[in-house]
């Protein structure tokens, strides 16, 4: 469907590319948090939680209501107080945390010696009634946005990589005299008109011919500058992806350094035996849906705050939910760094097609992407062949 | 004579690991042959072999004169397709399904009706299946098992469904017949009426055996022929008396009563 | 002889059945009546063949609706394109629609079947709900099919008396196939398939080409259903679709009991025609449905425990249990009428619509919880002679 000549109709513009694979990765930073949280459950459980995306959906709304408590539930721009976001990011990793274990002692956890279907259909079940019996609960129309509100840290970071094309510089500054000429006339005639509002035929000419020379000038400018390659670095998703870095070293502090976590890790390779030598399983087990739903709801504290735009309703978390399973997938299903480097590589392909000029089929990629992996390497990027035994 | 099945150096390493190293032997047409061997020893990965389950690193697997793990490496349902049949060591019924079925289902393979025919319940498709069930009672009458036709596989007791897998595997119709430890966890007498029908198998029906089998009394009872395998490696092969005083086989069975 | 007098004597008997449903439709039921009946002959046939990809030969597709959809663009695409300028009446071109719609699904079915040959249950379901997706996304972009803003489709069928026969011949032909396949060594063949793959290459069966076929013959059948929803419904948009059409034919093949046929159509009459009936419920206090849910999640988990304690014969055991859920229901009732006296639920209402896929989704939690084989299991009733056929 994509072919060479469609692209160039698309009107690809290479200078873009940095920029938009930077974005790429920052959202990637995301659907590696979320994707955190399926690999780990799939590792332990052999199960995909498909109501993980519900967690972090449901982790998007703490993160509102806490916004509401602190700031009231008015639209206006507010005073900030520092201790706002860190707040909104305790409580939606707690909150989540708390969904999980409930969702694993009472859903799942009964689940556990039916066939391994059955527990899908819960999974499939539960993801539904949480963004359905949702609606009925909680702020949806109008959908609720705090990302304008909270997010002290609107101003973007610019980088230049390339200075702008000299040409283009030399014409449109070729063109500011003319606009600051045309600007003196009009401001001469101003003076000499009695009502502002008013206008004399003189004043209007000069008036047109004024905002000809400038949107000329502005077009001209803006030419030039879009021939720099630059990026654009919002401070609120540096601040996002930072702090998406420092919680998945922690995950691996305690992944491989922690008794908890080497039990995680013994019962992620073989649950029985796992059993057999004295760990307690379903302690681990809840230890796992802690973790990854604490990842998920730090994940959806912050896309809710610093992508700004984005819009919070009950299926908030559907599509970053599955992107981030098909990561997890990419990545090699069970495997937390092949979790990370999916993500990140998930949210680039995303970025490309937009970059490519098929916005409107990013959605899609995501799927093409898992058809692909399975068909070719079904074990992942990172994950490891099992033979299955006869 | 020509050999019906030929092992030649055939090998499978798992990473590391060898479990099966350059084994070779041929079984002739008519053969009870065995195949034992301590645990690990590789053999039930040597059945996978030959079934196509997994695929030869090294070395080929000759099916009278084809080649079906080696060169051209087929998949377990054309092999099956070929005449070799098996049986699993962990039992691998349909469970839901009754013992009769699962037997029609090991003849299916046969049946040459189409899909369409069987979605239209046109005439071939009856009648093959009506002809697959026929046979189906037979097998389950050999192996004694009439009576549990219509119970399902996973109601029956554990020797039952032992013999139901070699029912099952019986009714592909093939040249050679696969047994994953047959007898295990089968009384003296249920293990002695197993040797006597599997002689059957061979002598009335024209079968030729290859099994792998822990009771040893049964191995050396049963088999002409024998094939020790230790850590991947063939150590011996024989005659049962052979076997039993080969001193590599006693070692390693490691003063096992052989 | 005798088999072609009762071959014939059973075709006449499906028709004849189609025509009676049709002529009972339209004598006796209001409008709306009659797009209930054949939206359940739709679901029907939509059931029964997810079915047969689900519970027959066990693979696990949760985007049954994509092939819908595709039928329906496919035909619906073709009637715009084609019907002007061709010799057949309306009534005799809209199989040709359908047909149409059956073979082009069965060619979507063909390619999710084929990279999920590989894939075990729960990978396939990925697999195929992110088809759905990518279906839905292109339908949505696709200017040809009209993209967000929908196709009409022209010439539809009259409203006021559908095609209610041609509907309900699918169902009934659907039902036919796969209980014809069930009674073949074929079908056992798929149902090997399902119960344990490895044993059934083993035995010579191609389970590549055993999946592939129930993917194709599904998505076909489901093919032929949007093929006719094209027609009736006269104007296709992508939210007709998606994912929760999807989910809502799961819970039924889910509730009937995966594998079983009967349970399929019992289960997709029953629920096809739940979210039509709760659309017309407009205002439905929140206290209520906070009760209600209260009075379910206590029935199942009472009726859990106690369950393993009760013995007796059936009968017993049965009374016991129903006498239980109705107190339960009854007391959430009345607990929904006590929130109302809190402020912040006395006023809050909601509608129908918007509780549907709740049920469908608490339906589906429940159950897993409650019988995760569905309520029929893998059992089968004979038509007419309500025996217990052996259970597979």
């Amino acid at each position: 469907m994509i072919d060479v000549t469609s692209l160039l109709v698309a009107g690809i513009e290479f200078g873009s590319l940095p920029q938009q694979l930077l974005n790429g990765i920052l959202i990637g930073g995301v659907y590696a948090l979320i994707a955190l949280g399926y690999t780990m459950v799939y590792g332990v459980l052999r199960l995909i939680n498909f109501a993980h995306g519900e967690v972090y959906m449901l982790g998007a709304y703490t993160a509102l209501f806490v916004s509401w408590i602190i700031y009231g539930r008015a639209q206006d721009p507010v005073t900030v107080v520092w201790y706002a976001l860190p707040l909104m990011l305790l409580s939606a990793m707690t909150v989540c945390a708390l969904i999980g274990i409930v969702l694993e002692r009472f859903a799942y956890r009964p689940m556990r010696n039916q066939p391994r279907i059955a527990s899908l259909i819960t999974a499939i079940g539960l993801s539904l009634l949480l963004q359905y019996g949702g609606q009925l609960f909680l702020p949806v129309s109008p959908a609720p946005n705090i990302s304008g509100k909270v997010n002290p840290y609107r101003d973007n970071l610019t980088f230049y990589l390339t200075q702008p094309a000299p040409s283009l510089v030399r014409a449109a500054d070729a063109l500011k005299p003319e606009m600051d000429k045309a600007k003196a006339a009009l401001d001469e005639q101003l003076k000499l008109e009695k009502d502002e509002f008013n206008l004399s035929d003189t004043g209007l000419a000069l008036r047109k011919e004024f905002f000809e020379r400038q949107s000329a000038y502005n077009k001209a400018q803006g030419e030039a500058q879009s021939s720099a390659i630059s990026i654009t670095l919002p401070k609120g998703q540096l601040i996002m992806f930072t702090v998406t870095l420092i919680l998945m070293a922690i995950l691996r502090h305690i992944v491989l350094f922690t008794k908890s976590g080497r039990a995680m890790r013994a019962v992620s390779h073989d649950f029985d035996s796992a059993a057999l030598m004295g760990i307690n399983v379903n302690k681990i087990v809840t230890l796992t849906f802690v973790l990854g739903s604490a990842l998920a709801g730090a994940g959806a504290m912050m896309s809710a705050t610093f992508i700004s735009g984005v819009k919070i309703d009950t299926f908030f978390g559907l599509l970053p939910g599955v992107k981030a399973f098909v990561a997890a997938v990419l990545g090699g299903i069970g495997n937390i760094p092949g979790a990370v480097l999916g993500g990140i590589l998930m949210g680039v392909a995303e970025s490309l097609v937009v970059w490519a000029g098929y916005d409107q089929y990013k959605d899609a990629v995501a799927f093409l992407i898992l058809i692909v992996v399975l068909l070719f390497k079904p074990s992942g990027l990172l994950g490891s062949n099992k033979v299955e035994k006869v | 004579m020509k050999p019906l099945l030929s092992m030649k150096g055939a090998t499978i390493r798992f990473g590391g690991l060898v479990a099966v190293k350059e084994v070779t032997f041929d079984i002739r047409p008519g053969d009870l042959f065995g195949l034992i061997g301590p645990n690990g020893a590789g053999k039930t990965t040597c059945f996978n072999l030959i079934t196509g389950m997994y695929q030869v690193s090294s070395g080929e697997i000759l099916f009278g004169e084809d080649c079906i793990n080696g060169a051209r490496k087929l998949p377990p349902n054309k092999i099956c397709e070929l005449g070799i049949a098996r049986t699993f060591q962990n039992i691998r019924l349909f469970g839901a399904l009754s013992a009769l079925e699962n037997v029609v289902i090991g003849g299916f393979l046969r049946s040459r009706s189409s899909l369409f025919s069987a979605l239209t319940l046109m005439p071939p498709a009856i009648k093959d299946t009506r002809a697959l069930e026929a046979k189906a009672m037979e097998y389950l009458k050999v192996m004694d098992l009439e009576e549990d036709a219509h119970t399902r596989a996973r109601d029956l007791p554990y020797g039952k469904q032992r013999r139901l897998e070699i029912a099952r595997a019986m009714a592909t119709n093939p040249k050679l017949i696969l047994l994953d430890e047959p007898a295990a966890g089968m009384n003296p007498q249920e293990s002695e009426q197993l040797s006597r029908t599997v002689r059957r198998i061979r002598d009335d029906y024209g079968k030729t055996v290859l099994l792998i089998e822990h009771d040893m009394r049964f191995v050396m009872n049963l088999c002409e022929r024998i094939v020790v395998l230790d850590h991947g490696e063939e150590i011996a092969f024989g005659g049962p008396d052979d076997i039993r005083n080969n001193p590599k086989v006693i070692e390693a069975y490691l003063g096992e009563p052989v | 002889m005798r088999f072609w007098g009762v071959r014939l004597a059973s075709i006449a008997g499906g028709i004849g059945l189609a025509v009676l449903i049709h002529w009972i439709a339209l004598s006796q039921l209001s409008a709306f009546g009659v797009r209930l009946v054949v939206l359940a002959g739709l679901y029907v046939t939509l059931a029964v063949s997810l079915n047969l990809i689900n519970g027959i030969t066990g693979q696990f597709s949760i985007g049954h609706a994509a092939f819908y959809q595709v039928g329906a663009y496919a035909a619906g695409l073709f009637t715009v394109k084609v019907f002007s300028s061709q010799p057949l009446t309306f009534m005799l071109w809209v199989p040709v629609a359908m047909i149409v719609g059956a073979v082009v699904a069965s060619a979507a079915g063909l390619l999710v079947g084929l990279p999920s040959l590989r894939l075990r249950g729960d990978y396939l379901a990925i697999v195929t709900l992110g088809f759905g997706e990518i279906i839905r996304i292109l339908s949505q972009n696709l200017k040809v099919v009209g993209a967000a803003s929908g196709m009409a489709i022209e010439p539809k069928m009259l409203s006021q008396s559908p095609m209610v026969w041609l509907c309900w011949l699918l169902a009934i032909g659907s039902i036919a196939l796969c209980r014809n396949l069930l009674q073949t060594a074929h079908g056992l063949s798929f149902l090997a398939v399902r119960e344990d793959e490895i044993a059934s290459s083993a035995m010579g069966i191609n389970v590549t080409r055993t999946k592939v076929a129930a993917f194709v013959l599904g998505s076909a059948l489901a093919g032929a259903a949007g093929g006719f929803y094209a027609h009736y419904e006269g104007f296709l948009i992508p939210t007709q679709f998606g994912m929760e059409v999807s989910f809502i034919i799961l819970t039924m093949v889910v509730l009937g009991g995966s594998g079983s046929i009967t349970g399929s159509v019992i289960a997709a009459v029953a629920l096809s025609a739940l979210p039509e009936l709760l659309r017309n419920i407009k205002t439905i206090p929140l206290a209520t449905v906070i009760g209600l849910t209260i009075g379910v999640i206590a029935a199942v988990s009472l009726g859990r425990r106690w369950s393993e304690q009760l013995h007796g014969p059936v009968r017993d055991r049965v009374l016991k249990l129903s006498g239980l859920t109705g107190l339960c229901l009854g007391g959430g009732y009345l607990l929904g009428l006590g929130l109302r006296a809190l402020p912040a639920l006395s006023e809050a209402t909601t509608d129908g619509n918007r509780i549907r896929m709740v049920i469908f989704a608490g339906t589906l939690v429940l159950l897993m919880l409650v019988r995760p084989q569905g309520v029929l299991g893998h059992r089968e009733f004979g038509l007419g002679k309500w025996l217990r056929e052996p259970a597979r």
